[in-house]
């Protein structure tokens, strides 16, 4: 491998890469070297169109774009001397000159590129008296982008993006030199299910999503770690937080599941953390406290099988691998036979979106439920979480306990309710499509009374009067025993788990 | 799009090494049946190229020679740039501006010309100049330039 010095220090880099691509691999660009960049994006073809990115190689007149200059054996980079920083005043004077400076109205300060970059490298002030050239301003794109041409400095990420990703090309760039502007095929509009990842990917405030728009400015929001739970695939994901809310989902990066995209079906599913909540527990049609529903919920499970009446547990793919070890104990603790499982389908994609819409049916399935669709009754108690069945799967169902997080025409059918904490506010791990288990971590609080269903399950069991329960939950206990006990989870524990996840056996 | 064009933009494939090289003497060959490529046109090209209509009206939008509205029926350019300028272009182009009532970048309401004016055409040495479609008309003054004006058809 080819050994190049950036700044003084000694690298060895992959063979035959450029540049940036060869010092973002070893995970050092922006953490350990800082070559600024607007069109280059890991993911996408070489553009280089900015001129940003431009350093001195020791032995070239001329500097060179980082982007698009391989590495080669022996290199020397210096990354910020006086001529690299004279160039990058350039650009930046450059990129600026018809830039309208519209910070206080553009939803981008504060995570703008062309901002950071200004303050670091550009000029104190503009040395043009010109007029700045005026073009169209909040203009929708589509159904989920807005475009803002003034701002836009022709980095064409979102056109590679669109040409490349999703394939479906929407956006181009039109005319030449000054008068290039970004545009869409007239008649056409920028409409594929990727497509609010361009907003994401725009250095500045060109592209903004509609949703996002306007909704809070970014320096309020942290940015917490979590999972997409809407398909199999289970892509990383940022949740924007403010005030115990999450305002949006941005991509997170992983390599070995989405890459530094997703797609706009889990973009906006940040909705459902606070949309269409269970957020009571019920007897029947009443309202009750949370202990007396699972005071009735035990004593149902307990008569059952004093009676000897049949018990069927339902599992969800939506439950937390955590949580689902605790249903089947307690299954296991009742003698009731393997949990069911439902798991919701529907279109995908080669991209991303897979055909099974439920973070962790693999998980499940690793867990011991088996797969069904059909009716569950006759039974005396019917256990469930979630509600991928129809009220008409329970008939002949005597008692109904349902945990679940959302409301659903399954709620009036249900004996006893009670409401569950969602993935985003509680802790464990999901297991995706490719057997990657990923850990989720709780970005909000929840907003009403409401337990994980591994404590709500805990509690019914020693309501039921089961051995061998404490009461308590604790999903990093669990994690370490499953890895101990399932073979499928080994060496897999969610304590020792990174942001990045890990294939299973 | 004619067949026959299309059978020709067809042949033009095997002389480049990636269709999309052939893609300037397509626009060329489009332009020809109606003066212009419209967004019909332009979407025919695409399909054609296996490219997303969008890449084609990139190229269309970006060179000069190539039209996305009707035009008329002689293209009367002048140039504009330095030489012609300092030797009273510009005096022309106004002139021929009043005389065919329309600005520069438009057609005369009968269809006959399309005036326009255009960065260095290469004719310093005699100029002003302008050019009628792609013939050149070099050292003129404003009557000759509207003496040409007027010859078309």
């Amino acid at each position: 491998m080819p050994k190049i010095t950036v700044d003084g220090t000694e690298y060895e880099v992959p063979e035959g890469k450029m540049m940036l691509q060869a010092l973002d691999d070893l995970g050092l660009l922006l953490t350990e070297i800082d070559i600024p960049h607007y069109c280059w994006h890991p993911k996408l073809s070489i553009d280089g169109s900015c001129r940003m990115c431009q350093v001195e190689v020791e032995g070239t007149p001329k500097l060179q774009i980082a982007c698009n200059t391989p590495v080669r054996d022996g290199m020397v980079i210096r990354t910020n001397t006086e001529q690299v920083r004279t160039a990058q005043r350039g650009v930046m004077e450059l990129l600026l000159i018809n830039h309208p400076l519209d910070c206080p109205i553009c939803d981008q300060a504060g995570e703008c590129k062309l901002q950071d970059f200004a303050v670091r490298y550009g000029l104190e002030h503009a040395r043009t008296r010109d007029p700045r050239r005026p073009a169209k301003k909040g203009t929708p794109l589509g159904p989920t982008i807005m475009l803002d041409q003034e701002r836009c400095i022709l980095c064409r990420r979102c056109v590679r993006f669109c040409r490349e990703i999703p394939k479906t090309g929407e956006i181009g760039v039109f005319a030449r030199g000054d008068h290039s502007l970004l545009e869409v095929f007239s008649g056409m509009e920028l409409d594929n299910p990727y497509s609010m990842n361009v907003a994401d990917i725009c250095p500045v405030g060109a592209l903004t999503t509609r949703d996002f728009r306007f909704k809070i400015r970014v320096w309020f929001l942290e940015d917490r770690e979590t999972v997409c739970n809407q398909c199999a695939n289970g892509c990383n994901l940022y949740a924007s937080v403010a005030y115990n809310k999450v305002y949006r989902y941005l991509p997170r990066r992983n390599d070995g599941v989405n890459e530094t995209w997703i797609c706009d079906y889990g973009r906006m599913s940040y909705r459902t953390i606070r949309e269409n909540r269970l957020d009571e527990p019920r007897l029947g049609r009443s309202t009750a406290t949370y202990s007396a529903a699972i005071r009735r919920a035990g004593e149902g499970l307990r008569q059952a099988r004093d009676s000897g009446g049949r018990i069927v547990g339902v599992g969800s793919a939506f439950a937390a691998n955590e949580d689902l070890f605790v249903l089947r104990q307690l299954l296991d603790g009742l003698s009731a036979g393997p949990g069911l499982l439902v798991v919701p389908t529907g279109k995908a994609d080669e991209l991303l979106i897979k055909e099974e819409k439920a973070p962790n049916a693999a998980g499940a399935r690793l867990l011991g439920f088996e797969e069904s669709s059909g009716p569950v009754g006759p039974a005396a108690v019917a256990l469930v979480l979630g509600h991928a069945l129809p009220a008409e799967a329970f008939e002949g169902v005597e008692t109904l306990i349902l945990i679940d997080t959302h409301r659903s025409p399954l709620v009036e059918r249900a004996d006893v309710v009670l409401p569950a904490r969602y993935f985003a506010e509680k802790v464990g791990t999901f297991v995706n499509h490719a057997r990657r288990i990923q850990r989720f971590l709780p970005v909000v609080e929840p907003v009403f009374e409401c337990e994980p269903e591994g404590q709500v399950l805990q509690r019914i069991a020693v309501a039921a009067g089961l051995d061998g329960f404490s009461g308590t939950y604790d999903p990093f206990e669990i994690s370490k025993r499953l890895a101990e006990e399932a073979t499928a989870f080994a060496g897999a524990e969610l304590g020792t788990l990174d942001d990045q996840g890990q294939e299973i056996p | 799009m004619t067949p026959e064009t299309r059978k020709k933009i067809e042949t033009l494939f095997e002389r480049y090494p990636r269709k999309r090289g052939a893609l300037l003497p397509a626009i060329y060959l489009t332009q020809a049946e109606k003066g212009y490529v419209d967004r019909e046109a332009a979407q025919d090209l695409a399909e054609l190229f296996e490219i997303p209509p969008v890449a084609v009206w990139e190229v269309l939008s970006f060179y000069n020679m190539f039209y996305t509205e009707p035009q008329g029926r002689h293209h009367v350019y002048v140039c504009t740039n330095l030489s012609c300028s300092l030797r009273g272009a510009r005096t022309m182009l106004k002139s021929l501006e009043a005389h065919l009532g329309v600005k520069a970048g438009q057609t005369t309401s009968d269809g006959r010309v399309t005036l326009g004016h255009e960065e260095c055409l290469g004719s310093c040495g005699t100029a002003p100049m302008l050019r009628v479609n792609s013939d050149y008309h070099e050292n003129l003054d404003t009557d000759e330039a509207k003496r040409i004006v007027d010859s078309l058809e």
